[in-house]
């Protein structure tokens, strides 16, 4: 009987393999994560146990997404626990900033060494300073989230603003915690650890809420998001000066729903398979597409990112500079976002998305004082009319940076612009309506949905926790049905997972 | 408590008439507190008291009583 079962098949599911990787939307993690949900919720009762399994169960999850880089995820864990650790019972002040910048230095040059070895020898290269060929590097999946949740910890310890902990298997499970270790989002240390000393208690809200997450989250990554992608993004990014400035124009358009689609989809999968466990995880979005300010908008867009560098980058040199008031601010502004930008990946297109949106924040810092004054001289101040203008130019100015993000170079985007401004053809509008009606309903829908009250989210959240447990799971499972309906014949990976 | 002196350092420089500032309130609850005006606020506090803070001494910080508490302890050093 059992000679028709494929051994080795089977067993393949469980190696990595770079071309099959294990996402949260795949069938198999699917199961899985059933599995591990009815063995974790119904016969373990020992919170050891639980604790256990879920290291093991996160520690398979990134072998079968990255390889042997789960070695380096090993290294990075160590390193911050032992040298946190070790500065945080420290007395002496010089010693504890030893300790503190021997951390960093490590974090910061693993980063460095994987993501950005090959962009600075290009660097070298074009500056004639010498002639290297490329290393053959792979980026270790995630590297970027886990390094900032392993530094989180240790700058708190220095700064002060946190207890350490003294479980290496506590820490552990943080680090490795499989829900937000590809893609985030970026958890503190200070508010996941603490979550250890409960007891994993999940109420009949949490679980009304994660059922409403992850059914968001399937639809925006999976419907809404890789199908515009797939199906019309990609086209016109990849040769913008074959099509219409109206075409790019709406590409453009297109783009900022499909990565927020993408990566807030993501992430409210992260947020509910974590709440199904027992575990809360930062909000990562506020409806970003609503700030009437570029601060506004980073202030709902990737919290989890620029709250990281709000606290432990941009304050501290905010502090430093503080003497030079407004332009000592506007200097740390200019520092943190250059990190943003290279932080996202090796590549001058996302220096330039930096540049644009420190350049952004420092102008509206300056001139903040006069446009009060300004709008308070001609009735405008606190008007419904200003917030509508404020709001659209603010989405407006994201999208020229969102068209540099995107762009392969920068000769891309400039092509991008160029059609927009010199080979507009409105006209074409009614055609790509027409040729292209499936990616233009979801993308309306995308924006529609997106300007939909909070209170009514809340109200389906509400219905979702009142309906019975079968009802819950029927409707995840026709919500899975309309995504393999709509999916293409290749898994789509979150575009955050290369960065 | 939060002193009388250190209130009206807060209201002035954030142009509040007035707020009721407790032990525990924190920065991103007073309105017009953000990371912006944050850095005027402890240079109006650094003049006034003629004090200097270390930078890890105010990232410390968790809420004004904390604050208050750094500025009184500054004070007995001087």
């Amino acid at each position: 009987m059992f000679d028709s079962i494929d051994f080795n098949k089977f067993f393949h599911l469980f190696v990595y393999d770079r071309y099959d990787p294990l996402y949260f939307s795949t069938s198999f993690f699917l199961f899985l994560f059933l599995v591990l949900l009815i063995f974790y919720r119904m016969f373990f009762k020992s919170k050891n146990l639980k604790i256990y399994t879920l290291i093991i169960f996160s520690l398979f999850f990134y072998y079968r997404n990255s390889g042997y880089f789960f070695l380096l995820l090993f290294f990075s864990t160590f390193i911050n626990f032992y040298l946190g650790n070790w500065l945080y019972k420290s007395k002496s002040a010089a010693f504890k900033r030893f300790l503190f910048l021997s951390a960093v230095i490590i974090d910061i040059g693993l980063l460095v060494y994987f993501k950005y070895t090959n962009f600075i020898l290009q660097i070298f290269n074009e500056l004639h300073a010498g002639h290297f060929q490329p290393l053959d590097i792979l980026l270790p999946v995630g590297i970027s989230f886990y390094t900032f949740k392993a530094m989180s910890y240790t700058i708190e310890l220095y700064i002060g603003t946190m207890e350490p902990t003294f479980s290496l298997r506590n820490f552990c499970l943080y680090m490795f915690f499989f829900p937000n270790i590809l893609a985030g989002p970026i958890d503190r240390a200070a508010a996941f650890l603490p979550q250890l000393q409960d007891d994993f208690n999940v109420t009949k809200e949490d679980i009304g809420r994660a059922v409403f997450l992850i059914l968001c989250g399937l639809f925006k990554k999976n419907v809404i998001a890789d199908y515009i992608g797939l199906n019309f993004v990609d086209r016109v990014f990849q040769v913008p000066l074959r099509f219409t400035g109206v075409e790019n124009l709406l590409a453009s358009y297109a783009y900022m729903m499909q990565i927020y689609c993408d990566f807030s989809g993501y992430t409210d999968m992260a947020i509910g398979i974590s709440l199904l466990l027992g575990f809360k995880l930062m909000d990562n979005f506020n409806i970003p597409f609503r700030a009437s300010s570029i601060a506004e908008y980073w202030r709902r867009w990737h919290i989890s990112l620029s709250t990281w560098l709000l606290d432990y980058m941009f304050k501290p040199l905010q502090m430093k500079f503080r003497r030079l008031r407004i332009y000592g601010s506007a200097i740390a502004i200019f520092i943190t976002f250059l990190a943003v930008g290279i932080w996202h990946g090796a590549n001058w297109t996302f220096v330039v998305f930096g540049l644009f949106h420190s350049t952004y924040l420092a102008v509206s810092l300056i001139t903040q004082k006069y446009r009060t004054a300004f709008y308070n001289k001609v009735g405008l101040s606190g008007t419904k009319t200003l917030k509508f203008f404020q709001t659209l130019i603010t989405f407006h100015l994201i999208l020229i940076t969102a068209v540099i993000f995107r762009a392969d170079s920068l000769q891309t985007a400039y092509q991008v612009f160029h059609q927009i401004f010199r080979f507009f053809h409105g006209a074409v509008f009614f055609q790509w309506v027409v040729g292209y009606s499936k990616v233009f309903y979801l993308l309306l829908l995308g924006y529609i949905l997106h300007f939909i009250p909070k209170h009514v989210d809340l109200k389906i959240q509400k219905w979702i926790t009142a309906s019975p447990v079968y009802v819950q799971a029927l409707l995840v499972a026709l919500m899975i049905m309309l995504v393999v309906q709509v999916q293409s014949a290749q898994l789509q990976p979150v575009i955050y997972f290369n960065f | 408590m939060i002193s009388e002196k250190l209130k009206k350092i807060i209201l002035n420089e954030l142009n509040l008439d007035n707020y009721d500032i407790k032990d525990e309130t924190t920065a991103n609850q007073v309105p017009g507190w953000d990371s912006f005006n944050h850095i005027n606020v402890i240079l109006a506090i650094e003049k006034e008291y003629n004090i200097h803070f270390k930078g890890l001494e105010i990232l410390r910080v968790k809420n004004i009583g904390e604050l208050q508490k750094l500025i009184d302890t500054k004070l007995q050093n001087s």
